[in-house]
């Protein structure tokens, strides 16, 4: 099947969430090609997997439109059937833009996909991850938007073989771009995960977690709550809403586990996780429960660590 | 300056969720999603400072109407809805195309959206009902400073950038973007003598068709009944052995 992955660049290669539908797309033999969107002046994102197309944005302008429609018109051209794009926040505005185009609903938070007989048929993940949800596609192209971690990812070397399109800007200019500081472990390779929730009470308390992370060289996320809370920026949750995590040991402290937080944590190897409250549906995951004051438990943590 | 936000009547959160048929079961009285509330908070900013008019749109069974009453009761000016059974268990992009028409018939400046809904959370529509619309999409806002010019900041996988809000445009909020408003008493007494108008899906140019067909729902067994131990103390200790074993320290 005439496949089409939207890639993205990350640290001037394609980000884990590419490699990942690549991975895929490999292992069910898919004829595919990649068109990467970005702005990176010159970025090392060829692969020797397949053909790779950069379609070069002007980082002073949101023209996210206009590549969408340099893509549909390759997806024309090409007689692509099948779209995959990461569940990131450009990708999911260019799926969605490419959808009018093609007339053809996209499915979102797809974490598996098949193509059997010419059929694109996936599984995509409701409630929070607690049932998965399988749908056949009946148009002629199919739009999956596929979640993070979903998939391994495939091993490539990057090189400079691809061509290279120069989109238009548009009217809308932007300004003051602002790069988040990245230091220390980064949430989506990090081996450890510390969360933070509302059971930490207060912002200052978060300073635990930092040493803490510190100890145990860990990236930190947090809770919806808490970033709404302005307590960490956005690109610190972890759930839905947020980032997908699957360290081998994820600690939420102080988080009560709604649905939203599990989907992006749940697959993570060993959990541990320290609550006050008995109840609290994040210990139907944890393989080590602490029933107790996350306060007063990272502290103890800290100084015999 | 015309205004639409968009706001869905979902079943309350605090409820499981349940399905038939691969479509969410709809009880009589739904409730206005918590992400809609951010896009009408901006919407009535924006109607503070220009004089705007803000009316809501929404899709979907109407029942009571409760949370097309509690959009109107944050302040916006009034409700046009579409209920149909033609569009039950409507896909992403067929609920864009309502929307967009509504937003069309209204003569919309303006169309302001959340992010995702909390019940479906494709996380598409905004994007979508901009394309319909052939404007530009602000997608992930998250501050809106609102002087002679109206300053959007989006979030990016790298951070942020900055925006002047053009004429006409869609906009997508994400939660946490604005403080969204509690109605008081005298503006819930005032929201009941808002118009609601339904709006028949006949009067409205759909092509979208269903092209994703439901085949099965199959729930995930997430528990996995790990040791649970209360701490008196010293529950530490099982932290630090436990980190010692995986070797993470």
């Amino acid at each position: 099947m005439k496949t089409l992955i939207i890639g993205e660049i990350i640290n001037n290669n394609l980000s884990s969430g590419t490699l990942e539908i690549l991975g895929k797309a490999k292992s069910l033999d898919l004829d595919v090609q990649v068109v990467t969107v970005g702005s990176d002046e010159n970025p090392s994102i060829g692969v020797d997997l397949c053909k790779q197309t950069y379609l070069k944005r002007q980082n002073n302008s949101l023209n996210l439109s206009k590549a969408a429609t340099k893509i549909s018109e390759i997806i024309k051209n090409e007689e692509i059937n099948l779209i995959l794009g990461s569940s990131t926040y450009m990708c999911r505005d260019l799926i969605s833009f490419l959808s009018v185009d093609l007339n053809s609903s996209p499915v979102s938070n797809v974490v598996d996909f098949d193509v059997a007989s010419g059929n694109v048929s996936t599984v995509n993940s409701i409630n929070g991850g607690e049932s998965l949800y399988k749908t056949k596609i009946n148009s002629d192209q199919a739009l999956l938007l596929i979640r993070p971690k979903a998939f391994d990812p495939v091993e490539v070397n990057f090189n400079d073989d691809f061509e290279t399109i120069d989109l238009d800007g548009s009217d809308l200019e932007v300004f003051d771009i602002f790069i988040e500081e990245k230091s220390g472990p980064q949430l989506e390779d990090s081996k450890v995960v510390i969360s933070a929730g509302r059971g930490m009470v207060d912002k200052e308390n978060l300073e635990l977690i930092e040493t803490l992370a510190s100890k145990l060289n860990a990236a930190i996320g947090g809770t919806r709550a808490i970033v709404d809370a302005g307590w960490m920026p956005y690109s610190q949750q972890v759930g839905q809403t947020g980032k997908t995590v699957k360290p081998d040991v994820y600690i939420a402290c102080g988080i009560s586990g709604a649905t939203q937080h599990q989907v992006g944590m749940k697959d993570s190897k060993f959990v541990i996780a320290i609550n006050k409250d008995e109840e609290a549906p994040i210990f139907q995951l944890a393989d080590l429960g602490i029933v107790g004051d996350t306060l007063s438990v990272i502290p103890k943590l800290n100084d015999n660590i | 300056m015309k205004i639409a936000v968009c706001a869905k009547q979902i079943p309350d959160p605090a409820n499981e969720v349940t399905y038939s048929n691969g479509t969410i079961e709809r009880p009589e009285e739904q409730v206005l999603d918590d992400t809609d509330r951010y896009g009408i908070e901006v919407a009535l900013q924006l109607k503070e400072k220009f004089d705007a008019e803000v009316t809501i749109i929404s899709m979907g069974p109407s029942g009571t109407q409760k949370g097309l009453q509690q959009a109107l009761q944050m302040g916006a000016d009034k409700a046009v809805f579409v209920d149909d059974e033609s569009l039950k268990g409507a896909n992403s992009l067929m609920t864009a195309n309502v929307l967009s028409e509504l937003a069309k018939s209204l003569s919309a400046d303006i169309v302001i959206f959340g992010t995702e809904s909390t019940d479906g959370y494709s996380g598409t529509v905004p994007q979508q009902v901009s394309r319909y619309l052939d404007l530009e999409c602000i997608s992930y806002v998250k501050a809106v400073e609102i002087n002679d010019n109206v300053t959007l900041t989006r979030q990016t996988v790298e951070g942020s950038e900055k925006l002047n809000m053009p004429e006409k445009c869609v906009i997508s909020v994400t939660a946490g973007g604005v403080e969204p408003r509690y109605p008081n008493f005298k503006d819930i007494m005032a929201a009941k003598s808002k118009p609601i108008e339904q709006v028949s899906i006949s009067d409205l140019t759909i092509n979208t068709t269903q092209n994703l067909e439901f085949i099965d729902i199959e729930t995930v067994e997430n528990s996995k009944s790990g040791e649970k131990i209360t701490d008196e103390g010293e529950a530490y200790q099982e932290i630090v052995n436990k980190l010692k074993e995986l070797k993470v320290i």
